[in-house]
């Protein structure tokens, strides 16, 4: 009788999981019912193959509760995590994302190429046989086989199996990529697809997961340590590897001019521009020169950083910048006599450009910074020890900034229309926003509901400074949007003042409700206010930002690109600033005060006035985000500034690591990146729900956010790893 | 002239009466305790003396000036320092970071402090970069007095230092705080330990109900029926 209650106790819970499977499946989809037939939504819903997906999500769950306890010690090896993190990148790949952007291949996502192309005759077989002609759905076939042999050999310890399984993973991604590129030439598309892409990096993670299985015997992987050695061992060292493998896909497969039809490799462009008056220096550079320095930069960040010698780093920065230069002034002259010629309808100057020259600027870059850095860590290095290679810390921050810093540049021309703007008006603006909230409840603790009422005022401040309000500013105030931007940042403050004189001595909960109050009030009044504001209308008219001092005149006009310079000036100004107030006397005193604030204040912090600089600082970084917002858009109305804004910025605050200005950055760019991403990739209705899901997954695998503060993450770990013999209860913080 | 003058004060929360006009004072260099059950008002006393609290009525002096009002921020320029009551540490910052906001009045910490209050707390070196929420009791005690002292005070008020410590811990933190004394900083200590405080304490005073019902010398507190019955949990024979 006593298995049978162990059986029953499974039994429920594998019904348990599926019937929440059925549940789930019921939730997602149309929900709309039919006149007369209301069982239509239900009916749709069971006899849908989307059924079985979420079953079998049941079953999955129902198997890790179950099993975990057998399974998680597997899952700590060596090895198992790049396994599945690669494995679950390929699926993504072939299920979610698109293989190309062609619309000839309806969804143009892995099935419906697949089906395509085995039917194509002008494709070559090699190419075809990737695709299923020989064997249907061959590409889900390999994945199987590569993730099973890995799987095996971890949990047998079988070496063989795993060099098998590395190298066939390899292989596998490489074929992968190189059949995806033979379809998009047959295509003659410009491609913007990523599923090759993700799919050939998850296949790599395979097989390194597979490498370490192969050459590991321990029971416990070590990342962290892992990863402290890689970055440790040479400074810079990772980033002039990564900028290698960049700069040589630019040089030898990205296009560099695409006008339709037109999609030259560098090999192709001395061609397609002899005889077209390009200057010497942009053709030399066009057929040779842009080899040898991208040699003499990849040997000198090389050397910078294994000889740790000042007098390779500061060449490798000089010849690494200079080569950015040279890239950027080669692409304007051939793409401006492009646009004179008129090739293909090519448009003129900084128009048509492919990705090469724009990634291969970023390798460079990132060749300037593997020198930056190693001239960064050797001046750290004692003279007397008797060690000349520098002994570097972990400079994985530095690398990061390094990367980010040359995608925000150099990926955004890359980018289709459709995400240059995303970029713009979600990513960067929200960026913008988060970085400021996190002042407010990340660093001093103050839940704020009504953020965005901040965001609205600074819009709205723009507005009555160009005129384009009912209210007319006087003469002598009558501003371009960027002479805006002190007005909005004063009057923000000030506004901050106001909001937190009243309201500071509430705690948590309750300040939080008063500022949701002063958010809703703050929209009410623009909707109510009809001449001051021009009510629900809103204001029309807005001009875009003009720069006009002596010879300098830029005027920033319709194309996104051009206001993404901007904001990244805005956002960089910002972080530099914001990464000063963390360690400054402020900075110390908003932490003692979330920390403790009795404590705070006997040792002699005055936290009334921190807690309204918090409000302050946090509310005029909003207004600069209004300013911005309020000139690139145009034209602003009540509807802009809702409630669910505000709360969505303090998701991402939390979702990034609270207290973290790295996270509040990188939280918001997932978050507004997402539901974008979405939007092709799964369909409409659905689009909540995998937002929903992979917030859940964070909260449960990374409760303190993407990149937590480290006070943040001591407080949820529960301080783990504590020496102290008699730990006792830390007393529970105030309200956030 | 004493140091820390308190007349007649009152301290109400809402319309209930914490203190009914309190009055006492610390001579330079004394350290001088108060005695009282749960709910007597020796915290709110020290509170107000920190600018935590205002009075509605009364005086507070020190060094001759009026000080009531006066927020704690400001205080603490004067050089009252105050380790609240239930130690009050910064959980998640390190033990170095915790003693280094004790200094928070200064524009840097004044490293012969630090090194003093090292050689006080040996425990507190060696968990220099420990989270502060970490340390057990005692030593979490031991950090916020190392705190208060890198404020460089000349009254330290302590609110019930012994609190939830083993007898142990309690003997040494009071041999410490006698150590600070004869460093020439003057003591205010509150405290439910009556036979420690007193045995330590120049002079006492016992508060009941928020009114001061008894003062003197620490041992004529210490030899007195009442005390005794009350806090030193001894039977006497009523007479």
């Amino acid at each position: 009788m006593r298995n049978s209650g162990l059986f029953n106790d499974h039994v429920k819970r594998l019904l348990g999981c599926l019937a929440g499977g059925v549940v789930l499946a019921l939730m997602v989809g149309n929900q709309e019912g039919v006149q007369r037939d209301f069982g239509y939504a239900f009916r749709a819903a069971i006899f849908s193959p989307r059924l079985v997906v979420f079953l079998g999500f049941g079953l999955a769950l129902f198997v890790a509760i179950t099993y975990w306890s057998r399974i998680s010690p597997y899952f700590v090896r060596p090895g198992a995590r790049p396994l599945a993190a690669g494995a679950a990148a390929v699926v993504a790949s072939y299920g979610l994302l698109h293989w190309t952007d062609s619309n000839q291949v309806t969804g143009g996502k892995l099935g419906a190429l697949s089906s395509a192309v085995s039917g194509t005759d002008g494709i070559s077989s090699f190419t075809r046989t990737f695709f299923g002609s020989v064997v249907p759905g061959t590409p889900w076939l390999l994945l199987v086989v590569v993730v099973a042999l890995g799987v095996v050999s971890l949990v047998l310890r079988l070496p063989v199996l795993a060099w098998l399984a590395a190298g066939l993973g390899l292989l596998v991604g490489v074929w992968g990529y190189i059949a995806q590129s033979a379809v998009s030439d047959y295509l003659k598309t410009a491609d913007h697809s990523t599923g090759a892409q993700v799919a050939i990096l998850g296949y790599a993670a395979i097989a390194s997961g597979c490498f370490v299985i192969a050459r590991s015997q321990t029971d416990q992987a070590d990342t962290v340590g892992f990863i402290e050695r890689v970055f440790g061992w040479r400074p810079g060292f990772p980033l002039a590897v990564l900028g290698t493998a960049v700069g040589l896909v630019a040089l030898l497969t990205a296009t560099w001019f695409s006008p339709a039809d037109r999609n030259p490799h560098l090999s192709g462009m001395t061609n397609l521009f002899s005889g077209e008056g390009l200057s010497a220096i942009s053709s030399a550079y066009l057929s040779w020169l842009v080899w040898v320095i991208f040699v003499v930069a990849l040997a000198l960040a090389f050397a910078a950083t294994y000889l740790s010698r000042q007098a390779f780093s500061w060449a490798s920065i000089v010849i690494g910048l200079g080569a950015v230069v040279l890239t950027l002034t080669t692409m304007h002259e051939f793409s401006s006599i492009g646009g004179k010629s008129g090739f293909d309808g090519a448009n003129g100057p900084w128009q048509n450009i492919g990705a090469g020259p724009w990634m291969l600027c970023g390798a460079f870059t990132m060749f300037a910074g593997a020198g930056w850095i190693a001239l960064r860590q050797g001046r750290r290095v004692d003279p007397a020890a008797p060690t000349v290679v520098a002994k570097a810390g972990s400079n994985l921050n530095q690398v990061l900034i390094i990367v980010v810093l040359a995608g925000a540049l150099f990926y955004p021309p890359t980018a289709t229309q459709f995400w240059q703007t995303v970029i713009v008006a979600e990513i960067g603006i929200y960026v913008l926003l988060a970085i400021g909230l996190n002042v407010v409840v990340g660093w001093a603790g103050l839940l704020d509901l009504g953020f965005i009422a901040f965001y609205a005022i600074g819009s709205y401040t723009t507005a009555y400074l160009t005129g384009t309000l009912p209210i007319k500013p006087p003469d002598w105030l009558h501003l371009t949007p960027l002479a805006a931007i002190p007005f909005a940042i004063v009057i923000c403050l000030l506004a901050g003042l106001a909001l937190g004189a009243p309201t500071l001595r509430l705690r948590g909960d309750y300040l939080a409700i008063v500022t949701l109050g002063f958010g809703e009030i703050i929209r009410i009044v623009a909707v109510n206010a009809d001449k001051v504001t021009n009510g629900p209308k809103g204001a029309f008219g807005i001009p875009q930002p003009v720069i006009h001092l002596g010879p300098i005149h830029i005027q920033w006009g319709q194309s996104a690109l051009q206001f993404w310079y901007l904001l990244l000036v805005l956002i960089g100004v910002t972080v530099l600033l914001f990464n000063r107030l963390e360690h400054s006397r402020l900075g110390r005193a908003w932490a003692a005060i979330r920390e403790d604030e009795v404590a705070a204040q006997a040792t002699g912090i005055n936290t009334t006035r921190v807690k309204l600089l918090a409000f302050a600082i946090g509310a005029s970084t909003s207004g600069v985000a209004g300013v911005f917002f309020a000139s690139q858009i145009g034209y602003i109305n009540p509807d802009n500034f809702l409630l669910n804004n505000s709360i969505l910025v303090v998701a991402y605050v939390v979702f990034g690591g609270m207290g973290s200005l790295p996270g509040a950055i990188a939280g918001a760019a997932t978050l507004t990146w997402l539901p974008e991403f979405l939007k092709d990739q799964v369909p409409a209705e659905d689009r909540q729900m995998w937002i929903g899901a992979v917030i859940l997954l964070m909260m449960i695998f990374r409760p303190a956010g993407l990149i937590p503060a480290k006070r943040r993450a001591a407080e949820l770990s529960g301080f783990d790893g504590v020496k102290s013999a008699e730990t006792v209860a830390v007393p529970a913080g105030e309200g956030m | 002239m004493s140091l820390l003058e308190v007349d007649d004060i009152e301290v109400r929360y809402g319309a209930i009466r914490a203190l009914k006009g309190v009055s006492f004072n610390v001579e330079e260099g004394e350290v001088v305790a108060l005695l009282g059950a749960n709910g007597a008002g020796k915290t709110t006393t020290q509170k107000t003396v920190s600018g935590m609290m205002t009075p509605a009525l009364g005086q507070i002096r020190f060094d001759g000036e009026r000080i009531d009002g006066v927020p704690a921020h400001t205080l603490i320029h004067r050089g009252i320092c105050h380790v609240p009551e239930g130690r009050r540490v910064f959980p998640r910052m390190s033990v170095a970071e915790n003693l280094d906001m004790g200094a928070f009045r200064f524009k840097r910490p004044d490293l012969h402090v630090l090194a003093r209050v090292f050689e006080m707390f040996p425990r507190l070196k060696e968990r220099e970069t420990q989270l502060a929420g970490t340390l057990s009791g005692g030593e979490q005690q031991m950090l916020a007095i190392g705190r208060a002292l890198m404020g460089k005070p000349r009254l330290l008020l302590l609110d019930e230092p012994s609190m939830g410590l083993a007898p142990l811990i309690v003997k040494q933190i009071f041999d410490i705080v006698r150590e600070i004394n004869a460093s020439g900083v003057t003591v205010l200590i509150v405290e439910q330990n009556a036979a420690q405080a007193l045995g330590l304490a120049n002079r006492g005073y016992v508060l009941e109900t928020g009114e001061v019902v008894l003062s003197g010398s620490g041992q004529e507190l210490l030899a007195d029926d009442r005390v005794r019955a009350a806090y030193l949990g001894e039977e006497i024979a009523t007479s």
